[in-house]
């Protein structure tokens, strides 16, 4: 299971497309975040699978389709492991390793961005895609 | 039984047991009497957020000489009001007074890394102290003596925190999510110092520790120490020429301010059974309480107890839900730390002394002394409100606003129920926009007080949601006042 962040544009921000590809290819697609503007937006979700196929879909309807993958980077030298983000991220995605040590499952990440302001190090920073 | 002097004995011929304070629950276990006579030294330690720290630090004499009474160490504040060139620079002294990410924490981590700082101090000029002001630089070794000493440090019990309000809060327990959706706890358990001697018995003033990887001392008991409800504390001493930058952090946690993280280390010497059966706390055996920060009163509700196993497994049941938790000391750096203080007993660099006085077993810190009573929300608030309904017109609504020379107008029902609230600015809005219906524009969230809340805490929701007003409502939700940040300013002003 992978998780993309898909974009819209001005031309095509009023279409359904989701719904439409959500239709069309049958799969359930999973919306874990959403930012809307009036002129654009783009959401990030989680395609269970025949991933394939829906990107294909997606990319046809006009918007931009990029693989979730380095989404959140942890500064080891600022980074104190005291894991005060831990309880804050919605997917899970940090936990604590056998000797105590803060990892970050990146592929989990949704860019929330509630780790990277509740750091007392500022140790985390969202990557620019 | 083994003496203090036995034991540095053995740390000089290099036979010294010492074992980590989570070791020792089960070498006790397994023999208490063996435990005692074979165990020389348990290690115990933490590395956390220690706010009630900071440094004395001394510049030496300018020529001409100055008496600094105002001091700025890279555009933080320290006191200098203590003689001539001596000033301590506190841990959650801020840049700025708010929105700054660098405090004295920081000052003192930039020290200890070696780093230059710059100087600025203000006098007012004496006969014998005439130079009136100082811009210069400095690093460690240019001061004569910098000396960490900490008013509480180590702490008997740490709080565990929660949230039930249905906001965000930011404190300095750490981000607390709305609806008690997570808990952040500080402290190590079962590797606290004063888990392992909750009696006082071995830890006393005069007890060498090893302070933010430097040699350092237990001055005595802290600020606020408070035994009567285990609430206990100490302070401490230590060079800052000799620590080292790992131990010595400075942090900003978000919205509340700097502090600093320390690291501490304490051997705890095994004289006798009763000393390891102490030293043989586990997790499970530490508690504290889950707090509800959500209610900002002094005394808060407590919403259960737990322990430290728990705490530590990242989840705890509260109220048959399962909460997520976060540790804000780090176990890791503990661990690093506890494992320094054993190399260096074993290098022969680190002797145990004995206490020279008795920590205070008894007592409990009191709250401060106001001398006038907590002003609420009723002793300021309009009572006669001007509200509107929601099928009110633009032109209805802003003749209201003007006549009544107000900026907003709460919106109720029949029954005088609160359904949202309109500002002079939703007006423009709407103007703007072409919106006649006063629906599509006001705000539905209302903030919104009590009678019997206390006005600084209204004051603090006002400012954090940005808003100038609040309608008071009852437990109903029926609107029975309004309170702005001018009726509060006024209350203050008259006094
Ligand atoms: S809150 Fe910051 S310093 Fe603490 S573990 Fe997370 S990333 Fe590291
Ligand atoms: S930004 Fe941080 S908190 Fe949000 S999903 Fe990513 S790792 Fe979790």
């Amino acid at each position: 299971m992978s998780k993309y962040l898909i974009e819209y544009s001005s031309d095509v921000v009023e279409s359904p497309i989701l719904s439409k590809v959500v239709v069309e290819t049958g799969v359930l697609i999973n919306v874990l975040r959403a930012d809307i503007e009036y002129d654009k937006a783009s959401i990030v979700v989680d395609i269970p699978h025949d991933e394939d196929r829906v990107i294909e879909r997606f990319k046809e309807s006009g918007v931009r389709v990029r693989k979730l993958e380095e989404n959140i980077k942890k500064d080891i030298e600022n980074c104190i492991d005291c894991g005060a983000c831990i309880s804050l991220c919605p997917t899970g995605a940090i936990y604590f390793t056998e000797d105590w040590s803060i990892e970050v499952d990146k592929g989990e990440c949704i860019r929330c961005g509630a780790c990277v302001l509740a750091c007392p190090m500022k140790a985390m920073t969202i990557q620019e895609h | 039984m083994k003496t203090i002097k036995e034991i540095n004995q053995k740390i000089k011929k290099g036979e010294a047991v010492i074992v980590r304070a989570d070791e020792m629950p089960e070498i006790y276990e397994d023999n208490p009497k063996k435990a005692a006579s074979e165990v020389d030294i348990v290690t115990t330690g933490t590395f956390g957020a220690m706010c009630s720290s900071g440094a004395f630090l001394n510049f030496g004499h300018a020529d001409p000489p100055i008496k600094i009474t105002k001091l700025w160490l890279n555009d933080v504040e320290a006191y200098s009001g203590i003689a001539a060139v001596d000033a301590y620079i506190g841990a959650t002294q801020l840049r700025k007074y708010r929105d700054s990410d660098y405090g004295g924490a920081h000052v003192i981590e930039d020290l200890v890394c070696g780093k230059e700082i710059e100087v600025r101090a203000e006098a007012y000029g004496t006969d014998c102290y005439p130079k009136k002001k100082v811009e210069t630089t400095v690093t460690l070794e240019d001061l004569n003596q910098a000396i960490m000493y900490n008013p509480r440090n180590i702490h008997q019990r740490y709080n565990a925190a929660t949230n039930s309000s249905d906001t965000l809060m930011r404190t300095y327990m750490g981000t607390l999510l709305p609806n008690k959706r997570n808990i952040c706890f500080a402290g190590v358990g079962e590797l606290n110092p004063l888990a392992n001697d909750p009696g006082y018995d071995v830890i006393g003033v005069g007890t060498r520790i090893f302070l933010g990887g430097a040699k350092g001392f237990i001055v005595g008991e802290g600020t606020q120490h408070s035994p009567d409800s285990g609430a206990g504390n100490l302070s401490t001493r230590g060079d800052l020429k000799d620590m080292d930058p790992k131990y010595v952090r400075g942090c900003n946690i978000p919205g509340y301010g700097t502090s600093l993280y320390l690291g501490i280390g304490v051997p705890i010497p095994i004289l006798n059974e009763e000393i390891a059966r102490k030293t043989a706390v586990k997790n499970e055996d530490v508690k504290t309480e889950i707090i509800d920060y959500g209610i900002s009163r002094l005394v808060r509700p407590v919403i259960g107890e737990v322990n430290y196993e728990q705490l530590f497994s990242g989840r705890v049941d509260v109220e048959g839900k399962k909460i997520r938790t976060s540790p804000l000391s780090s176990l890791k750096i503990t661990y690093q730390l506890l494992k320094e203080l054993k190399e260096l007993i074993e290098e022969r660099e680190f002797y145990l002394t004995g206490k020279v006085e008795s920590i205070p077993r008894k007592g409990q810190a009191k709250s401060m002394k106001l001398k006038k009573g907590t002003k609420t929300v009723n002793q300021v608030m309009s009572r006669e409100v001007i509200t509107a309904k929601a099928d009110a017109t633009i032109k209805e609504i802003s003749a209201l606003l003007i006549n009544n020379h107000i900026d907003q107008i709460p919106i109720v029902d029949e029954v005088n129920k609160l359904q949202g609230i309109i500002t002079s600015r939703d007006i423009t809005t709407a103007l703007a926009r072409n919106i006649t219906k006063m629906a599509d524009v006001m705000t539905r969230e209302v903030i919104t007080s009590d009678l019997n809340e206390a006005l600084d805490i209204v004051s603090r929701r006002m400012d954090k949601h940005k808003v100038d007003a609040t309608p008071v409502v009852d437990k109903n939700n029926k609107v029975v006042g309004i309170v702005t940040i001018a009726d509060i300013m006024r209350k203050e002003g008259s006094e």
